[in-house]
């Protein structure tokens, strides 16, 4: 299976305030987050880490150059994202979704989650959040 | 006569000594006065008449005072969980700007700062806007510190018993005890600065009210109020009241001093509302999987999978 990274970060600045994830985050900063931008990618779901302080969704993006690489997205907290519908089960191994992310500001491979629409259309999160 | 009490005080006036025993004579009791001269006086009511005087007395009392602790049946009902409303913003009524949250580059409040505590404070939100200024809890294992125990992620659970009042955060370690048996705060001697500081409490009608000192404050830099940057010094007497509302929200009045860093005392309200009947709380664990360590230099990392930085820049 072929996966696309769809749009890139530098064509979806938007208004920081509107978008900010730093409210997901309990237990640290996310001053290494650009929280003034959102980009989205469409990635197979390698793991997720339902711990504390943090969940972190592992996922599979293949670049401009067809090579895949190992993103590493973080989440809130497993506790508050429970009581709004979040399970261990919620992202499956191998399953395909497109994820929107704050990314980091120094261009790695993480981000912080935003919103996810999974296959079957259904969305969790601020997928409101427009790149 | 059956005496089977002992009794209470002694009264010295001049040469004259007074000693009041409280007695109990077959179904009677007794106040017996007993002079230093002369013969023993007894003065007795039957016990009926004694316990419903003092049933009287207790249904009228309007409220206690300080120093009295107060039995389970008085005590308000503040069972349930509660989230703090808003984000972790310590006071978001000075918040710059409006819609700023704590950790975002170049947020701030409006504490009435003296001039030297204003210039820590600069610097820090001045960190912040590099990326360098550590959260002390990104350490995983100490308390978030007072005031911070007020203004906490995920939810609350606040238990009041007679003798003690816990504000248990989820978030945490973070357990506030304030003490509501009557005691004081210990002796300056007997005291040492720590996380949360040491709080007594009495109530007023259905509002509590929590005296508070001895907080950590910002020794070592270990303890911060929120990711704002906000700091007060261990100086710190902190007074909250705290009342439920209406029965879906409890709100706390905090008026802080700070003898070393406020010109004025500074007021802020938290409120905290109360979610569904079934919410569960659950363990809090911040050293499960901690993949943002902090460097020595307050950068934040973040680590991948293998542990390894993903940053550029890991100092």
């Amino acid at each position: 299976m072929i996966f696309k990274r769809v749009v890139f970060a530098g064509l979806f600045l938007v208004a920081a305030g509107t978008l900010c994830g730093s409210s997901l985050l309990g237990h640290h900063a996310a001053t290494m987050f650009d929280t003034t931008k959102v980009i989205e990618i469409t990635a197979k779901v390698k793991e997720l880490q339902w711990t504390n302080p943090h969940i972190w969704i592992q996922i599979e993006v293949q670049n401009a150059d067809g090579v895949r690489q190992e993103w590493s997205i973080e989440g809130g907290g497993p506790n508050s994202l429970s009581r709004q519908g979040w399970r261990p089960t919620t992202f499956k191994p191998g399953e395909t979704v497109t994820l929107r992310i704050n990314p980091m500001r120094d261009g790695t491979n993480a981000g912080l989650f935003v919103g996810v629409k999974f296959s079957d259309g259904k969305t969790l999160g601020r997928w409101d959040a427009q790149p | 006569m059956l005496i089977d009490a002992i009794a209470m005080c002694f009264l010295q006036r001049k040469a004259w000594g007074i000693a009041l025993l409280a007695v109990r004579e077959n179904d009677k009791l007794c106040l017996q006065t007993r002079f230093a001269k002369g013969h023993p006086m007894t003065y007795c009511m039957i016990r009926s008449a004694v316990l419903g005087a003092l049933a009287i007395s207790i249904a009228f009392t309007p409220r206690l005072a300080s120093g009295q602790q107060r039995a389970s049946g008085a005590l308000p009902d503040w069972s349930g969980v509660w989230q703090m409303v808003g984000p972790t913003v310590f006071d978001t009524s000075t918040v710059e700007p409006p819609n700023g949250r704590a950790g975002d580059p170049g947020v701030r409040e409006r504490p009435p700062y003296n001039d030297e505590w204003e210039a820590r404070y600069r610097k820090n939100v001045d960190s912040i806007q590099k990326g360098v200024f550590p959260d002390p809890v990104n350490l995983c294992g100490t308390p978030h510190g007072f005031p911070r125990v007020l203004n906490l992620p995920d939810v609350y659970e606040f238990v009041v018993r007679p003798e003690q009042v816990w504000i248990i955060g989820e978030n945490g370690p973070n357990i506030l005890r304030i003490y509501t048996d009557g005691r004081k705060h210990p002796a300056p001697e007997d005291l040492w600065p720590t996380y949360t500081g040491d709080s007594v409490g009495h109530w007023e009608n259905d509002t509590l009210v929590v005296d508070t000192i001895s907080a950590k404050g910002a020794i070592d830099g270990d303890v911060i109020v929120d990711r704002t940057g906000l700091i007060l010094s261990e100086a710190m007497h902190v007074v909250t009241r705290m009342k439920k509302v209406d029965d879906s929200t409890i709100e706390a009045q905090i008026v802080i001093e700070d003898s070393k860093a406020l010109k004025s005392p500074w007021r802020v309200t938290k409120r905290y509302r109360r979610l569904p009947a079934d919410t569960r709380v659950y363990d809090y664990s911040c050293a499960e999987n901690n993949r943002n360590p902090v460097t020595p230099s307050g950068r934040t990392l973040t680590l991948g999978p293998d542990g390894k930085p993903i940053d550029r820049v890991v100092d």
